[in-house]
């Protein structure tokens, strides 16, 4: 029979075995999932690798005119934007994090999740509904100058058109990314760590200081760091409050007219987006190296959920004052104003607008959600089905794309589609005498490449997790059952996970949405949208004609916003389990 | 030899050859390993965990390719180091496997669960053959129940049924009754066996304990470290050891062979 008496000494495989494979190429072919990540991500790749190209060629006097009269303002600007966007979103997300966290005041619960709504605010909304209420025409100055009868040069009033005006509405609109991971942050600690440190003579407000701030440190820089991102990348807000950043740079300086060069001002352009993609770049190696260091940090396993103090006669009112002004002014505020304008106008055609442009701005978010989506779960199924070094770069790879920006994306799209729409051109007239006109940028190819790039890895971050939640013995099952793995996919995990698939539909199509600066710049000529639309009523200054518009973002960005709040909802188990996409009490491990 | 079987044996429906096995460039986890399995039989796979036990069993399904060696079933060579040899993908083996958290899918209710695996027979056939499956297995009224709501002992008997349905000719049982509390588990253990056995299925059931292994099995082989240490019937084991000392399965691998 099949004795193998036990070896006295141990031998490797290479050793002994007779049937061991002669050496052979196929081990170093990577499978067809394999393959097929790492091309998705390689989209993110093209890009970038034009971006970086656009240094080596010359453009002319366009960048000496950058460099002697704009660049310095750029840098300076985005430099005291992002500085002051992130310090100040830093500070009220954390306060207000640790309060709603530690203390309980009346109105807590609500504020709880109610912090989250000015996600639901695009930046560029904002800055448009505080221009309209703050100008010089706008309903507070005429009121004051009415009431006390002043005139024009008798007082002094903020003006939002400044760099300070823009850090308020991005401020306003951003820190809840802080305030989220420095929530999350407090929940996961346990009440024991912080009750040592009391123990060891320290007063609340020190224990904070020194223990739980420190814990939290690795999220809310996470936090920031998104804040970073969106700063970074925004336009519309900058823009319209007529602070020239590298972002809005990008924009305008493509849109130069050179008399005697005209690819030049689009070189200088790219150039300019170079230098944003590295200080993205940058921000995002600093990021990812704190965040290594923090996997350090350890928590005790014994976790005991923090008890909150109830705050007294006069702290009470002072927290939840705190806690509802950033939600006033990044939600309420806007809201209120579109919504007043939105039942004030005279215009009649706003609604019509808002439907008409609505509809497109539906079925392009329609449609690059579910191209993000399925080749998110590609991505996600290849990492999963080869653990290797190969599918985890394809998976970060193609995650980076959310850093870029959208000018820089419309850049380094615009480039080279545009080039090889021409080549096409070229070619079918050799060929077939016709020309077919822009396959490439004169449709909506080019903005779904561009929402695909930015937004594939939102999908993918969440579809990744709810992936590893599947038991691999699932995966094994029905490889044993004659499932091939083409079909275990379909009929195994997409079922299973068909709620976080959902979400992360939800999530692109909501992103979509709300996306401005690369729409503006991808979108076939006359193609409106909803938040181009936006975009050009406000510079017309007829905003009035945009307010059912701008309502319908809001509210469609309340969905994923409502979504998050039911997920940190402390009774939250159930839609919690309703997020992961299954009855998956069966898929945790046992 | 104490092993010799009295009578002649049929062929053996599964044979395996000198298998070995690495994870990625990690240490080896089965090393050598030669063992046969025959048609009715139960062959029990006892060792301490980390011993290469559920690894085998995995490159018997054909989910791992092995690094040397090769597995036979009947005259057809299904897995081999030797990459000119066609690996058979598991969806394309007749081989059954039930594993130690039973894998049932948790979106499917337990009749489609069980018809999961019966692609290759007609529709209309399907929901009858499940049925069918699920009397055998004692569970008839549950054909509608989902996963969850079941017992682990009901979730064992339809991961049992959903290995059934696909006819194999060899069952691979991971640890099917670990974590089942003592009285279930001699129940579900008989009724398990005997139907694998009716089905005259060859049956590969790991398990660490060596009281099971010595009360069902035909044959028991002794793992560790990734080698077979050795393969005799229950009763050659048994009678080496008139003077236990230590937990029983310290004695089976420990004490000397005399023969």
């Amino acid at each position: 029979m099949a004795d193998t008496p036990p070896s006295t000494s141990p031998e490797t495989l290479q050793d002994r075995s007779p049937s061991r494979p002669v050496f052979s190429w196929r081990r170093f072919i990577p499978s067809p999932w394999t393959l097929l990540a790492l091309c998705i991500s390689a989209v993110v790749a093209l890009p970038v690798a034009v971006v970086l190209y656009s240094i080596t060629q010359d453009s002319g006097d366009e960048w000496a005119f950058l460099a002697e009269f704009r660049l310095r303002n750029y840098l300076t600007n985005t430099a005291y934007l992002a500085l002051g966007v992130c310090t100040a979103s830093a500070i009220i997300g954390t306060t207000t994090a640790w309060l709603i966290t530690t203390c309980d005041f009346p109105g807590r619960r609500i504020l709880s999740w109610a912090l989250i709504l000015p996600l639901a605010v695009p930046a560029y909304l904002a800055a448009y509904a505080y221009t309209d209420l703050l100008q010089f025409s706008g309903p507070i100055q005429t009121w004051l100058r009415e009431r006390y009868g002043w005139g024009r040069r008798d007082y002094w009033f903020p003006d939002l058109r400044t760099v300070g005006g823009a850090i308020f509405i991005l401020t306003a609109t951003t820190y809840p990314y802080v305030y989220l991971a420095a929530r999350t942050a407090f929940l996961e600690q346990s009440a024991c760590t912080l009750e040592v440190a009391r123990t060891l003579g320290r007063g609340p407000l020190h224990a904070f200081t020194s223990v739980a701030l420190p814990l939290a440190r690795p999220s809310i820089a996470a936090g920031t760091t998104l804040v970073l991102m969106e700063t970074l990348a925004d336009f519309g807000a900058a823009d319209h409050c007529a602070v020239d950043t590298l972002a809005t740079g990008i924009y305008h300086t493509w849109h130069l007219i050179s008399p005697d060069n005209l690819t030049a001002p689009r070189i200088a352009a790219a150039q300019l987006a170079a230098l944003l993609l590295g200080i993205v770049a940058l921000a995002v190696t600093v990021e990812a190296l704190a965040r290594r260091r923090a996997k350090h940090h350890q928590l005790t396993t014994r976790f005991q959920a923090l008890r909150r103090q109830r705050l007294g006669l006069f702290t009470a009112p002072l927290a939840f004052l705190v806690c509802i002004i950033p939600v006033v002014a990044g939600f309420a505020i806007p809201v209120c104003i579109f919504a007043h304008m939105a039942y004030t106008t005279t215009e009649e055609r706003a609604l019509e607008i808002a439907i008409d442009h609505g509809s497109n701005s539906l079925k392009l978010a329609a449609i690059a959600a579910i191209i993000c989506v399925t080749l998110a779960v590609l991505i996600a199924y290849a990492h999963r089905l080869a653990k290797g070094p190969l599918t985890a770069f394809a998976a970060r790879f193609a995650s980076l794309g959310y850093a870029l920006p959208g000018t820089v994306l419309g850049v380094a799209l615009l480039i080279p589609l545009t080039f090889l729409d021409h080549r096409l051109n070229d070619l079918t007239h050799a060929l077939f005498n016709t020309k077919p006109g822009l396959i490439l940028t004169g449709t909506v190819f080019a903005v779904l490449l561009g929402y695909q790039t930015r937004f594939l890895g939102v999908a993918l971050a969440l579809l990744q997790s709810s992936f590893q939640r599947v038991r691999p013995s699932l995966d094994d099952a029905a490889r044993t059952l004659g499932s091939g793995r083409t079909k275990t996919v379909l009929r195994v995990h997409l079922p299973m996970l068909r709620a976080s698939v959902l979400a992360a539909g939800l999530l692109v199509f909501v992103d979509v949405v709300k996306e401005l600066p690369a729409t503006l710049m991808l979108r076939p000529f006359n193609f409106e949208t909803l938040a181009v639309r936006t975009y050009q009523m406000a510079s017309d200054e007829r905003l009035e004609l945009a307010s059912y518009s701008a309502l319908c973002i809001i509210a469609l960005g309340l969905l994923p916003v409502l979504l998050l709040a039911t997920l940190l909802a402390p009774k939250a188990r159930r839609s919690r389990r309703i997020l992961r996409g299954s009855r998956d009490t069966l898929t945790a491990p046992q | 030899m104490t092993d010799a079987p009295p009578e002649p044996t049929p062929p053996p429906l599964v044979t395996v050859n000198d298998l070995s096995f690495a994870y990625g460039r990690g240490p080896t986890v089965v090393d050598t390993v030669n063992l046969q399995l025959h048609a009715g039989k139960v062959h029990c796979l006892l060792g301490d965990s980390g011993s290469g036990k559920s690894t085998l069993l995995r490159l018997l399904a054909g989910l791992e390719r092995p690094a040397a060696g090769s597995i036979t079933v009947g005259d057809r060579t299904v897995s081999s180091a030797n990459r000119s040899v066609k690996h058979i993908k598991p969806e394309h083996r007749a081989v059954g496997f039930v594993f130690q958290d039973y894998a049932l899918f948790p979106h499917l209710s337990v009749r489609r669960n069980i018809t999961f695996g019966m692609r290759h027979r007609p529709l209309r056939e399907r929901k009858q053959a499940a049925l069918d499956l699920l009397e055998r297995v004692g569970l008839s009224d549950y054909a509608k129940a989902m996963p969850h709501t079941l017992s682990g002992g009901q979730q064992q008997r339809v991961a049992l049924a959903r290995a059934l349905a696909r006819d194999p000719k060899l069952m691979l049982l991971d640890e099917p009754f670990t974590g089942l509390d003592t009285v279930l588990r001699d129940e579900l253990r008989d009724v398990t066996l005997k139907v694998l056995r009716d089905a005259h299925v060859a049956t590969l059931m790991v398990t660490h304990d060596p009281a099971e292994a010595l009360l069902v099995a035909d044959t028991v082989s002794v793992m560790r470290n990734g080698r077979l240490l050795r393969t005799a019937p229950p009763e050659d084991l048994c009678v080496l050891h008139p003077r236990p000392k230590g937990p029983p399965s310290v004695r089976l691998l420990d004490s000397p062979l005399k023969n």
